[in-house]
């Protein structure tokens, strides 16, 4: 003991007056840790500020589903599963089904969200991809009719998050277009008034049917950091809660656009937008061959 | 040229708009902004005592309340309470008031197309009644693309948003355009001078959905960012007829 107190004094003198580690450096000024990566045009996690996070895409992960998905962006992992139940349909609009889509941000998967009725961003994310499959007519309801003004399915689309580490609303939208692909309905019969879903052998072509998707709408997220509006390709958690605000491009394969959505402070010019979109076309294509590998 | 709502002649047309301000007695600040048949009222009432949990030590608590037409909240609600917060947020100098709140609530009262727009440009006109201090105001414009003809309409009605096959809806501040403002100052029933110098157009707020391209995304961007400019003058006569009136009422 008495020599290790005897040694610190001298060792102060060689260093600076006051230093911290890194670490420490993070939490106490987390926008000037991150400042000083993104000038030298990396992140904190070694990605370059257009890099997106490793993602696999693994599809049939719940057999008891009619179709779903799980997706991996880095940390954030998603599982999706649709279900189809049959209902009738509304008076308005009597030969289409449902399409419910429904984020979950449990308290499970990160200490940001409470317990309780959905929180601002499940509800704002549910939106989301509700108007993404709607606006874009990813799907024809039509199709989701059994019988005119009878009965209908009803595809309940919930999304669960497991694991919370930002840029939920494009690892959320890949899962629901991974699992809507997976989605397998056997074929229903309707006599008397009366529906039949025959159960019992196992699936096939023959006894069920797939869904006919329009197109794929895959989004790609970018934070907007600092003053510069520094871009930042697929933020996580850390960098989503400094960031000035965030863009979201949604891009089907045929190169059109789904939904563009920029929020947040500072005005960003045309030429942003741009790069962003340029990027979100490359990024589209890479998650598109990762899905299709499935 | 022609769009089914009759009373315009021009596709790049807005509605008349108009606005009143100071409307609630029991509010710091309200307004009243209304985009043809569409009106939404806001009130804000800040800052003021704010509930602990939601308390921050360095600057102001912005809450803001969206209330339907008819019926309950719904998470199409939700959105429009994030999309105005998160774009007003930084509008507001929060930190000038810390460990208070502010409440905003908008209040749908008419709908006919283009609600976010509308919210967005009464919630800047009642901030400013309430005296609340800004960085910059705002102004939002929506726009559509007709899915038969692939005309751009701007300010589109309920009955044109049916046969959009994309719907865009735009916010600029005035920091960037705060010269060309002055040139679309008349408020009422403006047609959009195409031939203004074309600027830049940097988007404060864009929310885009249905099926579009690039370009065409962008020649929105550019129609609409002309026509904020007609909000931003409109916004700018509004306010100094009430200052001019509220001096000439305390020094008559």
């Amino acid at each position: 003991m008495d020599t290790t107190t005897a040694t610190t004094p001298m060792n102060l003198e060689n260093s600076p007056a006051f230093t911290f580690t890194a670490s420490t450096f993070q939490k106490l000024h987390p926008i000037e840790y991150f400042r000083k990566f993104v000038s030298q045009g990396v992140r904190p996690d070694g990605r370059l500020l257009n890099g997106f996070r490793p993602t696999t895409v693994h599809v049939g992960v719940i057999t008891t589903a009619n179709g779903s998905a799980m997706v991996r962006l880095g940390g954030t992992t998603v599982v999706c599963g649709i279900k189809a139940e049959v209902a009738e349909p509304k008076l308005d609009s009597p030969d289409q089904g449902y399409l419910v889509p429904n984020v979950d941000l449990s308290p499970m998967c990160s200490s940001a969200f409470r317990p309780g009725p959905p929180g601002e961003q499940a509800q704002v994310v549910s939106d989301a991809i509700n108007r993404v499959l709607k606006e874009s007519k990813v799907l024809d309801l039509k199709d989701l009719c059994i019988e005119e003004g009878k009965a209908v399915w009803t595809l309940w689309v919930d999304i669960v998050c497991v694991s919370y580490d930002g840029n939920i609303y494009d690892a959320a939208l890949a899962s629901v277009m991974a699992a809507l692909a997976n989605v397998r309905i056997r074929n229903p019969s309707y006599a008397g008034g009366i529906i039949k879903v025959a159960g019992g052998e196992a699936i096939s072509d023959e006894n069920s049917f797939r869904l006919k998707l329009n197109r794929t709408p895959l989004s790609s997220s970018f934070a907007l950091f600092d003053t510069s509006l520094t871009l930042l390709a697929d933020p996580n958690f850390a960098e989503e809660s400094i960031s000035q605000g965030q863009i979201s491009i949604t891009i089907d394969e045929h190169d059109e656009l789904c939904a563009v959505s920029k929020i947040g402070a500072g005005s960003s010019s045309q030429a942003l937008l741009r790069q962003c979109v340029d990027r979100a076309r490359e990024r589209s294509k890479e998650l598109r061959a990762i899905m299709s590998a499935q | 040229m022609s769009r089914p709502d009759r009373s315009r002649t021009s596709a790049h047309q807005l509605r008349p708009f108009f606005s009143s301000q100071n409307l609630l007695n029991r509010a710091d600040g309200s307004a009243q902004f209304d985009f043809g048949g569409s009106s939404v009222m806001c009130s804000v009432v800040g800052p003021a005592e704010v509930r602990i949990r939601d308390e921050k030590l360095d600057r102001a608590t912005i809450e803001v309340v969206a209330r339907p037409l008819v019926g309950i909240p719904s998470i199409k609600e939700k959105a429009r309470e994030q999309n105005i917060r998160e774009t007003l947020e930084p509008l507001i100098l929060s930190g000038l008031h810390p460990r208070t709140g502010i409440q905003i609530v908008v209040q749908t009262m008419k709908d006919d197309g283009c609600i976010l727009s509308t919210a967005f440009n009464a919630t800047i006109m009642a901030l400013m009644d309430a005296g609340i201090p800004l960085k910059s105001i705002l102004g939002s414009v929506t726009c559509m693309v007709d899915e038969k003809t692939n005309q751009i309409w701007l300010d589109p009605t309920t009955e044109e948003l049916a046969q959009a096959k994309s719907a865009h809806v735009f916010v600029f501040d005035n920091k960037s355009s705060i010269t060309s403002a002055s040139a679309g100052a008349q408020g009422k029933d403006a047609d959009v001078d195409m031939d203004q110098d074309t600027v830049g157009a940097a988007i404060l707020f864009s929310d885009s959905t249905g099926l579009f391209t690039e370009e065409q995304y962008f020649e929105c961007a550019q129609i609409c960012f002309k026509a904020a400019q007609a909000i931003h003058g409109f916004i700018r006569t509004a306010i100094a007829k009430k200052l001019e009136k509220e001096y000439q009422q305390t020094h008559a």
